[in-house]
């Protein structure tokens, strides 16, 4: 088999490529020893398909005990590979309290604004419900990198283990820092540093990157006597310092040879040099808004203040730079090493792009030591495109792709990546931060389409991610907080399915039937009842089956199951079962409910009880209820005819009452033409003869005669 | 309606999981700081049902506990309904499966909280589809079963628990649903189940119910079913029952036929306090009484009572006054149980796979 994978046994797939030479073929164990017959593929949860495997029917079954077929789940696309399915549920369940707030302030806030006749908006409040949304969601990603800072602090560990980053907080980082924070973004630069330092490490698996030099020489710094004689020493603070990690080159500087104490003596300039070097990178002026703890540099907020303090930094290299001491330091690579970072810090553009791998990396070192003062995506944008010229990579990193996406301020490419790369989920809330602030942006999402049927852009990646939602048992009850708020299609959606979901658990359904009531879908929630009614009563749970056909009003099928029900009347309802009968007689519970023909039985069981007592010889009311109920029961047209007879049977004692006749005229009456009616429909081929005595009908007539006889001559 | 907020805020504490979790219940401790629970898991990625016991750790440094597994047990399908009860010399856990079947299984907490399955009950005549619910007697030597089917079954078990033999009390063949049980005495049980109804069974009369609470009181209004039923061991002649549209109801039997509403729908009175429109999933009487004694309770007022709802909601419902939330949650809260040993500790499941213990203070 051609490009049979060899983890075949874990049932993976993988994509198949158009320019793939022919299809690819995975063997999919079964377990099944006998030769296959039938294959049925279905849907099952998620992303993952139910493959039933049929055997053939054996020949001998007299050693069958392998099972007639084997049903295997094939799991398509393995997921991410950075986060588990279960992990995904979690960020799922924790971005609904987010999103849905930040639906209801948008209401609000239209209402408001149609009120106020105010055009936008997007006040001041908004910029903070956006960025309060975007936190929210962003802590659900991953707790902030908080590298706990160990007791001893270790001077040989240069770079600190935080939590393993992601992917997709990394995305959602960038997607925050472009779009939720306030446009005035002179910080920007800075801020994007910090985003590298954070998310470097992701890009080593393809590529080498800065991060991945400083862990290889960590790893070698162990066995490494003089360190400044290794020429990687110097490369990887060159390249730290590059994407401007100053704490870690600050740290690694000193750990130069000339600070031991036995040495200080005699290379005393050489240690004067790379103190100043040090000392140099640690007063490094920054813009931006706050420092990190921790973190070295100076800080500015202003604009003009930076200018004059990188201004003043600058000459201060300059001079180091054109110092004498530089003769009077002895050690070669020192003095080399040393250099090459001012030239760095200088700003010198073949230093940067030979201190760094990542075309990133260099688009950084740009924007710290070339253009500081870089405003703008445009600008940005073409200095990402020669980056990327000079550090050609073969295959770009999904979050790279965004990062092009976002600077050439193309939406539907960012929307694109997003999908791509990170799946519904990321879309789906991504869209909040796009539409923000660019009328732009909001114009493309919120315009409805025609060859979508009539939706927008924002609608259908909200309901492309419903789906994903309603495709898992644990997270469907979640879909209609994002299908509600689509306008168009969201509601018919949300029917179809609270309409789908199974009936077998009360919890479930319950909890099915709890979603119609708050998106007041009355008409679902009595068909699903319906649903369950049936299915109850299909298992011989006749009780459950009744309880929902009810709540739902189903008159229809009460009256039709009514007709099952008596056949087992009939025959069971003797003294001693009627126990059984009891609690579902109850049920049945007031007139005033939907009970359909099983009013019947409520009555029925009045009549047996009153007979009962008759017969036991408690008689003073007994007789009087026992014909009440005889009568009531022959007058309603819900019972069914074949009790006709057994009833009046059961009665005869009633008619043949020795003191008085019990009936007067016109029950007798009523009686006696029921009676007739009977022996008519005697006559038609699909009636039921009851299980009676054959004089029984005799009996009734006689007896009916008579008491017609004795009330008359009462009257 | 305003819900009161509580005097002492209590400490929460959130334990996410990667699975769901069908029910929770609290062991009997055996040392000051570890609490031990049994938590039924549901694994949806890989199909698989277990029961856990976990060992809630509170940490006197940290004030975050931890919750740690101690042991697993695979039952053969997810579980229904899952009781814990107090036995010498282990505690003693009764799970429901929803194929029908019930497992006593008995754990070792001292010595590493094992579980050992004690005896299994999964015969075809037992119940026919899933097993509702099941309440252990009090010591642990009898369990009693009820179904959607219509049947209830007194399971006893002696010695070490391996022998498990069965007898049928009653079966209505489908004509009664039961979805709730809970012991009243020894020999005296109460079911629950469709349309508000209560039944009062009482071994030492076989033959059907002793008495019947009729479920047509909330009359036109929408009925629904019990969920769940406690009874005070002081109080046995008054049944507590929770159920659908955020009912909570006593039953005395001494006023046969007059249910006293606690909370929720079918009372008709505007005043009553609604505390949620949706399913009470569990009602348990709470026995963190504050100041007053239990005694000092008239016998005729129903004790202080702890419900969890579909809508996130986990509060106290006491007769006449306002309810007091104690948590309030975006997803549902499916079971709750408190801590008989120390009432301020109770442990809740919630719907989005997570765990929370709540210490009153």
């Amino acid at each position: 088999m051609p490009g049979a994978s060899s983890d075949s046994t874990s049932g993976a797939l993988v994509p198949l490529l158009p320019e793939a030479q022919g299809a690819v073929v995975y063997p999919l164990h079964h377990g099944l020893t006998s030769p296959v017959s039938r294959l049925s593929i279905s849907w099952s949860r998620g992303n993952s398909l139910r493959i039933s495997v049929f055997a053939s029917p054996s020949v001998n079954d007299s050693d069958n005990e392998d099972a007639g077929g084997k049903v295997v789940e094939v799991k398509l696309g393995g997921g991410d590979g950075e986060i588990s399915d279960a992990h995904w549920r979690r960020i799922t369940y924790g971005s609904v309290s987010p999103f849905a707030l930040l639906q209801s302030r948008k209401n609000a806030a239209s209402g408001l604004s149609k009120m106020s006749m105010n055009s936008s908006p997007y006040n001041v409040d908004w910029w903070e419900y956006i960025m309060e949304y975007s936190k929210d969601i962003s802590a659900l990603l991953g707790n902030q990198k908080s590298p706990s800072n160990p007791v001893i602090d270790d001077p040989e560990s240069v770079i600190k283990k935080g939590q393993e980053p992601t992917s997709l907080k990394a995305a959602w980082e960038l997607l925050e820092m472009f779009y939720a924070e306030k446009p005035s973004q002179s910080w920007l630069p800075e801020r994007l540093v910090d985003w590298l330092a954070d998310y470097n490490s992701l890009f080593s698996g393809t590529h080498p990157t800065v991060h991945s030099k400083l862990i290889d020489f960590q790893k070698e710094l162990v066995n490494l006597q003089v360190v400044e004689d290794d020429p990687k020493y110097w490369e990887v603070m060159s390249s730290a310092l590059a994407v401007g990690w100053l704490d870690i080159v600050v740290k690694m500087l000193r750990l130069h040879g000339s600070y031991q104490l036995d040495q200080l003596s005699n290379r005393e300039t050489e240690n004067g040099l790379v103190e100043a070097v040090a000392v140099l990178i640690s007063k490094m002026p920054r813009m931006r808004l706050e420092q990190k703890a921790g973190n070295l540099g100076e800080c500015f907020k202003a604009k003009p203040d930076f200018v004059k303090a990188w201004e003043k930094w600058r000459a201060q290299i300059n001079k180091l730079d054109s110092s004498a001491f530089w003769f009077q330091c002895a050690h070669q690579q020192t003095r080399e090493g040393l250099r090459s970072m001012l030239q760095v810090m200088l700003g010198n553009a073949n230093s940067l792009c030979t201190a760094t791998c990542h075309w990133i990396e260099l688009f950084i070192s740009h924007l710290l030591y070339i253009r500081p003062f870089t405003v703008g995506l445009e600008s940005m944008y073409s200095l990402a495109q020669k980056c990327i010229q000079l550090k050609s990579v073969a295959s770009a990193h999904r979050l790279m792709r965004l990062i092009i996406g976002i600077l050439g301020e193309n939406t539907e490419v960012v929307l694109a990546e997003c999908s791509k790369g990170f799946g519904p989920w990321m879309v789906a809330h991504a869209l909040e931060l796009l539409t923000t602030g660019s009328d732009l942006a909001e114009m493309l999402l919120h315009e409805e389409h025609q060859n979508l049927g009539g939706i927008s852009i924002e609608e259908l990646h909200r309901l492309v991610y419903a789906e994903v939602l309603s495709s898992h048992p644990l997270t469907w009850q979640i879909a209609p907080i994002y299908l509600t708020s689509c306008v168009k299609q969201g509601m018919v959606l949300l029917q179809i399915l609270l309409s789908k979901q199974p009936v077998q658990h009360n919890q479930l359904l319950f909890k099915n039937i709890e979603i119609c009531r708050l998106y007041e879908l009355d008409g679902i929630s009595s068909n699903i009842m319906k649903i369950a009614g049936v299915y109850h009563w299909k298992h011989g749970r006749k009780g459950s089956g009744v309880f929902w056909l009810q709540q739902a009003r189903d008159e229809y099928r009460l009256n039709r199951i009514a007709q099952q029900l008596f056949d087992s009347v009939g025959k069971t309802i003797s003294d001693e079962s009627f126990k059984q009968w009891e609690g579902l007689i109850q049920l049945l519970g007031s007139e005033s409910k939907a009970a359909g023909g099983l009013e019947f039985l409520q009555k029925y069981r009045d009549f047996k009880k009153s007979l009962q007592q008759v017969h036991d010889g408690k008689t003073a009311d007994a007789t009087h209820q026992a014909v009440e109920s005889l009568i009531s029961l022959m007058k309603t047209p819900s019972t069914p005819q074949r009790f006709w007879l057994p009833l009046l049977y059961d009665s005869l004692k009633l008619l043949n009452w020795k003191d008085r006749p019990l009936l007067n005229v016109s029950q007798t009456n009523l009686l006696l033409n029921k009676l007739q009616e009977l022996s008519m429909a005697r006559l038609r081929p699909d009636f039921i003869e009851a299980e009676l005595p054959s004089q029984a009908l005799n009996s009734v007539r006689l007896a009916l005669a008579t008491n017609l006889g004795r009330a008359i001559l009462e009257e | 309606m305003a819900i009161s907020a509580p005097q002492n805020p209590s400490q929460v504490h959130r334990f996410p999981q990667f699975k769901y979790i069908d029910a929770v219940r609290w062991l009997p401790p055996v040392s000051a700081f570890d609490r031990f629970a049994a938590i039924a898991f549901f694994d949806s990625d890989s199909n698989s049902p277990s029961i856990e016991i976990h060992c809630v750790n509170s940490n006197l440094q940290s004030s975050f506990p931890t919750l740690t597994s101690q042991s697993s047990w695979a039952p053969p399908s997810r579980i229904s309904s899952l009781k814990t009860a107090h036995s010498t010399p282990q505690p003693v856990i009764a799970a429901a499966t929803f194929s029908g079947s019930l497992h006593i299984l008995a754990s070792d907490l001292i010595n590493g909280g094992m579980i050992e399955s004690g005896g299994t009950l999964s015969e075809l005549g037992f119940h026919s589809g899933p097993v509702a619910a099941v309440d252990l007697r009090e010591g642990g030597t009898e369990c009693v079963s009820v179904g959607e089917d219509g049947r209830i079954n007194l399971v006893s078990f002696v010695g070490d628990s391996s022998n498990l033999s069965y007898r049928r009390i009653f079966d209505a063949n489908g004509l009664v649903g039961y979805t709730a049980v809970k012991w009243a005495s020894p020999s005296e049980f109460v079911t629950g189940g469709y349309g508000f109804g209560l039944q009062w069974w009482d071994q030492r009369r076989p033959g059907g119910p002793v008495s019947q609470f009729k479920g047509n009181w909330c009359q036109g209004k929408t009925s629904g079913i019990v969920h769940s039923i406690d009874i005070h061991p002081s109080r046995k002649h008054t049944c507590l029952a929770g159920g659908s549209s955020g009912t909570v109801f006593a039953w005395d039997l001494r006023a046969q036929q007059q249910p006293i509403v606690l909370a929720g729908a079918g009372t008709g009175e505007a005043a009553m306090s609604l505390l949620s429109e949706s399913e009470v999933w569990e009602v348990q009487y709470d026995r963190y009484t504050r100041s007053s004694n239990i005694s000092n309770i008239s016998s005729t007022r129903i004790l202080p009572v702890m419900i969890c709802s579909e809508d996130g909601i986990l509060a106290v419902v006491e007769q006449g006054e306002e309810p007091i939330e104690l948590l309030a949650d975006p997803c549902a809260i499916n079971s709750f149980d408190i801590n008989q040993q120390n009432p301020s500790d109770v442990i809740c499941s919630l719907e989005w796979e997570s765990i929370a213990i709540l210490t009153r203070s």
